[in-house]
């Protein structure tokens, strides 16, 4: 069986790390983006498309939820899970990016176990994994 | 440093005589680790000059603050998941059927600590119920600090990633400054209030559904009974008990049986008698 | 129209708090003790910069040491295994966090900056015309930290004046 795989995109190499790590524990493989263009060209050199997306809002060239609106337009994409991650967290931006195809929402700062959690909720994991 | 052995069972025998509440040994860690911030707080170098202090000078305040920190659960919002799943496509459900006449439901959230379980309970209900239907959710809890925490219904940013979908974080909650509140129009139809479960039981209404999870792990088998005892008289004849995953009635008390719900359990006292006519003798 | 700052001292601390709990202290053994103290020494420090509905700044500044042990924690590195880049990235991300969190209470319209980071003493940098109005100040695992807010009063009319 082929593992699932996650992007991870942000401008923080920092937080890159952090989110590579959960879900490399969680058993995806996982892809770096510093910004919502690479992911945007990584992914139409992909042959098949990354299960999960985790999503950072405020990034230079194409920022998250430029990213969440390309992606939710392109239906090669339909399938990927996008998960924004940000310390944006005004009910107003939640809202925006919900309403433009985001299907979770994280605020930084998190713990391991909510990401984990957040990703449960989503049929990612397998509930009560943990740790 | 370590906890000695002669703080710890000071510390143990306090939390046992106060909140029945078991300490077993090799628990020196946690304990230590939970103490440290109240050690701090109270202007102590650290944990055993505060408990040395304390053992010379007994101050219920500063006893209170022990019981607080050392029995605070571990709360997330809509913890484990499948108790909630099993309400949404079962429970409720039929609860809807034979409350149709009344359309009124009481929760009860024991040991409730900072309310994550009450709140996700009116979630629930509130997603579920038909129109017309009203509820009520009593939370409890040992510690007033909680009971006042739970009762202001504010929580951190880190509070709120545990556990709710970002749908309901924007539909259930306020930003209050740094914080989220919960909405007024689920916040009328839950109550905290202080109680202590290892003592007889105040009066209360009969509930419908009891949530008393991951409490009874902390108790002696004498004090889990009497728990259980108590809890069957304010469950209504066709109520449903929800425990821990971890924990269980039998054995202890043979009054309840096992029922399929969803795919977790729950139990509900045994001969019950339709229509809320409980005979117990 | 002047703005009022919306965030106040203990939301600061609680921001702290949190980025404590999640990243450099998820057993909560090791937390940020306050000292108070606000000249307390540092060696390094980052900065992020708010712009637009309110102007200033979010500082942190720590020993070396402090950031050191930051950066492994956020990372899950040993101490001996973390690089410059690793401490730089880290304190970026940590003025980052708490700067967007400090962002997100203050009236819409509010701009953040990348982080800057500056290995040199928080004493060393210049924020014309800014005022310290908080911060949290403290010593974890020996090792002084803190993080605090900074109004600007002058530099930014134009933006305001839209």
């Amino acid at each position: 069986m082929t593992p699932m795989r996650a992007m991870v995109i942000d401008d923080s190499r920092a937080m890159r790390m952090i989110l590579k790590r959960i879900v490399t524990k969680l058993n995806f493989e996982a892809v770096e983006a510093g910004d919502g263009k690479e992911a945007m060209d990584l992914l139409a050199d992909m042959t098949e498309v990354p299960e999960l997306a985790l999503i950072d809002w405020n990034m230079p060239n194409m920022n998250g939820l430029e990213f969440v609106t390309k992606v939710r337009a392109d239906p090669r994409l339909r399938e990927m899970t996008l998960v924004m991650v940000t310390t944006e967290s005004e009910q107003s931006q939640i809202v925006r990016a919900l309403a433009a195809g985001a299907h979770e929402y994280v605020i930084k700062p998190f713990t391991e176990g909510a990401m984990i959690e957040k990703l449960a909720l989503l049929g990612l994991v397998p509930t009560g994994a943990n740790s | 440093m370590t906890l000695s052995q002669a703080d710890f069972t000071f510390v143990a025998n306090l939390v046992r005589r106060e909140a029945s509440i078991v300490l077993a040994a090799g628990k020196e860690y946690l304990v230590e680790a939970r103490l440290i911030p109240v050690a701090r707080a109270v202007g102590a170098a650290n944990v055993n000059e505060f408990l040395a202090d304390l053992q010379r000078r007994p101050n219920p305040q500063f006893q209170r603050k022990i019981i607080d920190a050392l029995t605070t659960n571990e709360t997330s919002f809509f913890r484990d998941r499948e108790p909630f799943t099993a309400l949404t496509e079962v429970v409720l459900p039929e609860l809807i059927k034979s409350r149709a006449a009344q359309r009124k439901l009481r929760f009860w959230s024991a040991a409730s600590s900072s309310g994550q379980e009450a709140f996700s309970l009116a979630i629930t209900l509130q997603e579920t119920l038909p129109a017309g239907w009203s509820y009520e959710i009593m939370g409890t809890d040992i510690s007033t600090a909680m009971v006042e925490r739970a009762t202001k219904a504010e929580y951190s940013q880190v509070e709120v990633n545990r556990g709710l979908a970002a749908t309901q974080l924007v539909q259930y909650f306020e930003r209050a400054g740094a914080h989220w509140r919960v909405i007024p129009a689920l916040r009328r139809n839950v109550t905290f209030k202080h109680m202590s479960l290892t003592a007889p039981f105040p009066p209360m209404q009969p509930f419908d559904v009891i949530f008393l999870r991951n409490v009874l792990i902390y108790f002696d088998v004498a004090t889990k009974r009497q728990v259980l005892q108590n809890a069957a008289r304010i469950l209504r004849p066709d109520g449903l008990l929800f425990l821990g995953a971890a924990e269980t009635t039998i054995g202890i008390d043979d009054n309840y049986e096992r029922v399929a719900a969803g795919r977790t359990s729950a139990y509900r006292t045994r001969n019950a008698v339709p229509s809320g006519a409980a005979r117990r003798g | 129209m002047s703005v009022e700052v919306e965030v106040n001292e203990s939301d600061l601390a609680e921001m702290v708090e949190q980025v404590w709990e999640s990243y450099l202290d998820p057993e909560g053994v090791s937390p940020l003790i306050p000292t108070y103290d606000e000249n307390q020494p540092s060696e390094v420090h980052s900065s992020v910069s708010i712009t637009g509905s309110w102007s200033g700044h979010v500082v942190y500044a720590s020993s070396m040491a402090a950031a050191q042990r930051a950066a492994a924690a956020f990372l899950a590195m040993e101490m001996d295994e973390v690089s410059e880049e690793d401490i730089s990235d880290t304190l970026g991300e940590l003025a980052n966090i708490v700067g967007g969190n400090v962002k997100a209470m203050l009236p819409s319209g509010a701009q953040l900056s990348l982080p800057q980071v500056v290995l040199a003493p928080e004493s060393s940098a210049r924020y014309p015309n800014a005022q310290r109005i908080s911060g949290v100040y403290g010593i974890w695992e020996g090792e002084p930290v803190s993080i605090s807010m900074w109004h600007s009063s002058s530099d930014n009319k134009e933006e305001e004046g839209e």
